[in-house]
């Protein structure tokens, strides 16, 4: 029974730690400095069949869009702290700004604007998994639409 | 060979012939030669035959009918539903196993969530925390469409100009006319 007693007292003891561990996990997501950014610019077009193989990780997500040709034009990775402003330089003038806003539930919330000089394209505000990516298209360019890949992960 | 203690703390087993034939070959050996020890036999046999003459003596005055009879009765009673249920809650929730239960859930529940981190989507959880959430959007006058493909986890943002009798709501209708 001594036994018992002292079991039970070791395994509220470790249910205690784990609470602590639990809350300690939630300060490290929210001690997270910023991400770091990753805009792949790639050109699709119908021009011919080739794919470049430096886009082979995006494979299945391209082939949703249903061109023949896929090339990456561009990469580029900035790290950004939070509620900072990130531009990438996107061809023909146009200027793609990032601000991560917030990390929760390992979900991160960026505001997204597409300019092409001081014109706004596009304004959007969207929360994307940590880790993940999504596609903006559209802009044309040398026959084609350009694709911007737009992914993040926290540091 | 064992030695008289041995054998003394032996006798009472080897009386009730639950020693083994090896040991009790080896205390019938000792007690031939050892009249301390077959003294110690003597002494054990005359208290075993003391008890079970008491014992047979007073268990004849007892009158286990009625006990036996209780027990029957207790037996074929029929309880309340409330006293069942406090008869099996009552082992079901006593304080070691409660204690037991508390940190087998806590660790259940944070496997169940460290779960959807490493499999995201597989507690059904998919559209919810897999998929990229828009929550506002402005094309400044240009014509947008949502493409989304759960399998590929892919969100697509197609931004294209407005052409009329053109279908506004599909991605397909932005590949032909991605141009601004």
């Amino acid at each position: 029974m001594n036994l018992l007693e002292n079991l039970a007292r070791a395994s509220l003891l470790f249910s205690l730690w784990l609470l602590v561990l639990t809350a300690d996990l939630g300060a490290a997501e929210r001690g997270q400095t910023g991400v770091q950014l990753k805009i792949d610019t790639i050109l699709a077009s119908n021009q011919n069949d080739d794919f470049d193989p430096r886009l082979s990780g995006m494979k299945n997500q391209l082939a949703e869009l249903k061109y023949r040709s896929y090339r990456l034009l561009k990469e580029e990775t900035q790290k950004v702290p939070w509620q900072a402003n990130a531009t990438f330089d996107i061809p023909r003038g146009r200027v793609l700004g990032v601000v991560p806003q917030e990390y929760r539930n390992d979900r991160v919330s960026l505001k997204v604007r597409l300019l092409e000089g001081d014109k706004p394209l596009l304004d959007t505000t969207l929360t994307i998994r940590n880790r993940r990516n999504f596609l903006l298209a559209g802009p044309a360019h040398e026959g084609g639409v350009l694709i911007l890949s737009i992914s993040v992960t926290t540091q | 060979m064992m030695d008289c203690e041995a054998i003394k703390r032996s006798l009472g087993t080897w009386l009730d012939g639950a020693l083994g034939p090896l040991e009790a070959e080896a205390i019938e050996r000792h007690l031939e030669v050892c009249p301390l020890c077959l003294g110690e036999r003597t002494r054990l046999e005359r208290l075993e035959a003391s008890l079970k003459s008491v014992l047979e003596e007073r268990a004849s005055g007892i009158a286990f009918e009625p006990f036996w009879g209780g027990v029957r009765q207790r037996i074929e009673e029929k309880r309340s539903r409330h006293v069942r249920l406090s008869d099996w809650a009552t082992p079901v929730f006593s304080p070691q196993r409660l204690a037991w239960a508390i940190p087998l859930i806590i660790v259940f529940l944070i496997g169940l969530f460290s779960l959807e981190g490493f499999f995201p989507g597989w507690f059904g959880g998919q559209s919810r925390s897999n998929l990229t959430a828009v929550e506002s959007i402005d094309a400044h006058g240009l014509n947008v469409a949502l493409f989304r493909q759960s399998k590929t986890k892919t969100l697509v943002i197609w931004l294209f100009q407005h052409q009329e009798g053109e279908d506004e709501s599909s991605g397909e209708s932005g590949q032909g006319q991605p141009s601004f």
